[in-house]
């Protein structure tokens, strides 16, 4: 191998193991000083995108699996998994509840803010996208939540929920946030919690087929999609109670 | 246990009667670093990274039956990866557009980056090259895959991928001002 070759070979494979290149490192001074700096250069620009992971992915990535064969064996295991299984799809086709008609998509579109609809189509293309929920024990899905929320967002914590019965950090449309679901007498409600800025104040609408509340909270916002006035008035109160902030 | 009359020494135990779940899990501790590190290089976004990361580990384990060989386990990993974060980004271009846009120090900062201004002008370098030439070179330097791994993920011959890794570092070296390539002749640009 000549150096004209040798410095071809150092620019696409400096770590080559090739016996000619090898040889021929070892006997130019020059080639191996030349494709020295083709390494470094090598170890500087992996050097330079170097991040710390996220203390808490590994621990998600286990995580989600176990999630995903629970669903998995629940869905197997159950006779009627209708019943295991809180179907989001189907409160799509919900009816709106008179109260909320006022202010819903078609009546008064205009009506809902920009930043109100944007919380809201996210955690509903979320809830489109992932139709299906698993349902946990409430040890299972209040200890999870609160190891999500240490990565989520520290300072926001949960008090024990006996209906909680699912979370997980969820990406909802341009926002990620914590995703889970309360069981109540009316069915499953699902609800967000999302840091970013706060809205300017509560507002209630029908949204898509659900009777939706976004509410500012400290440090976000919290969003709650419900079938009925009645449980999404049970969630929030449950919410009012359990949610606060540890700073 | 099975009734398996000859079963393997522990040393040896074939990957193939690995446990599921013990081989998610080696998945997770061998690889996740490597891969979050180039994930969060192509996401640009901490949050997508970990996104796409998540649901690329998801797939994973879905059709982790396909996986034989520890060996091919990084490639295939990042193989399933490349494939998230092309569906992904697709659909949130719109979202994260101005991704491209992205390298001002501030951004480095936050994105957990070396902020000293050689660190900064490698990976400037890097974002300029054509994307024919980045990517190899990204697999090669961000990713540890070998020419002939990167051939067979990007679906081109090895000779190709020798020749846009030698045009990606000789572009990079002359962004970064060091000393001018040697004249190779036809192959240069
Ligand atoms: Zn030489
Ligand atoms: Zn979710």
């Amino acid at each position: 191998m000549n150096c004209l070759d040798f410095k071809r070979l150092a620019l696409s494979d400096p770590n080559s193991r090739e016996h000619s290149f090898v040889e021929h490192s070892g006997s130019c001074p020059d080639c191996l000083k030349y494709v020295g700096g083709v390494r470094q250069m090598d170890a500087d620009l992996s050097n330079s995108v170097e991040v710390e992971m996220p203390s808490d992915l590994m621990a998600r990535l286990q995580l989600n699996q176990e999630l995903t064969e629970e669903a998995e064996t629940l869905a197997m295991t159950v006779a009627n998994p209708m019943k295991r299984y809180a179907m989001a799809a189907s409160l799509a086709l919900a009816l709106f509840v008179a109260g909320f008609m006022a202010s819903n998509q078609f009546g008064a579109a205009n009506s809902i803010g920009e930043d109100y609809e944007a919380l809201l189509s996210g955690v509903v293309e979320h809830m489109n996208e992932q139709p299906i929920t698993p349902v946990w024990s409430a040890q299972k899905a209040n200890s999870n939540a609160n190891t999500l929320l240490a990565s989520y967002d520290p300072d926001m914590k949960l008090k024990f929920l006996s209906n909680l019965q699912f979370s997980r950090v969820c990406p909802m449309g341009q926002y990620k946030g914590l995703h889970a679901s309360l069981e109540t007498a009316d069915g499953q409600v699902t609800f967000a919690y999302i840091k970013g800025e706060s809205v300017g104040e509560l507002l209630d609408a029908g949204y898509e087929g659900y009777v939706s509340r976004v509410k500012p909270v400290r440090g976000g916002n919290l969003i709650i999609m419900s079938r009925t006035n009645k449980s999404l008035e049970e969630a929030d109160s449950q919410l009012e109670k359990a949610m606060y902030w540890d700073i | 246990m099975t009734d398996l009359s000859n079963e393997p020494d522990e040393e040896q135990v074939n990957y193939t009667m690995m446990d599921k779940k013990r081989k998610y899990a080696l998945l997770i501790e061998a690889h996740s670093k490597d891969l979050y590190k180039y994930a969060l290089w192509l996401c640009k976004d901490k949050h997508m990274a970990e996104d796409v990361m998540q649901e690329a580990f998801l797939r994973a384990w879905k059709s982790l039956d396909s996986l034989r060989e520890a060996k091919a386990a990084k490639g295939w990993l990042f193989t399933i990866f490349r494939r998230e974060h092309a569906r992904q980004f697709e659909r949130k271009q719109f979202q994260y557009k101005d991704v491209e846009s992205m390298d001002t120090i501030e951004d480095s900062h936050h994105m957990g980056y070396d902020d000293r201004p050689e660190a900064f002008a490698l990976r400037n370098a890097l974002k300029r090259l054509p994307q024919d030439y980045r990517e190899p070179l990204e697999m090669q330097v961000l990713g540890g895959f070998s020419c002939d791994e990167i051939a067979n993920i990007l679906d081109i011959s090895s000779s190709a991928v020798m020749t846009r890794l030698f045009r990606a570092r000789k572009k990079m070296r002359q962004i970064l001002g060091h000393e001018s390539a040697p004249q190779l002749g036809v192959v240069g640009e």
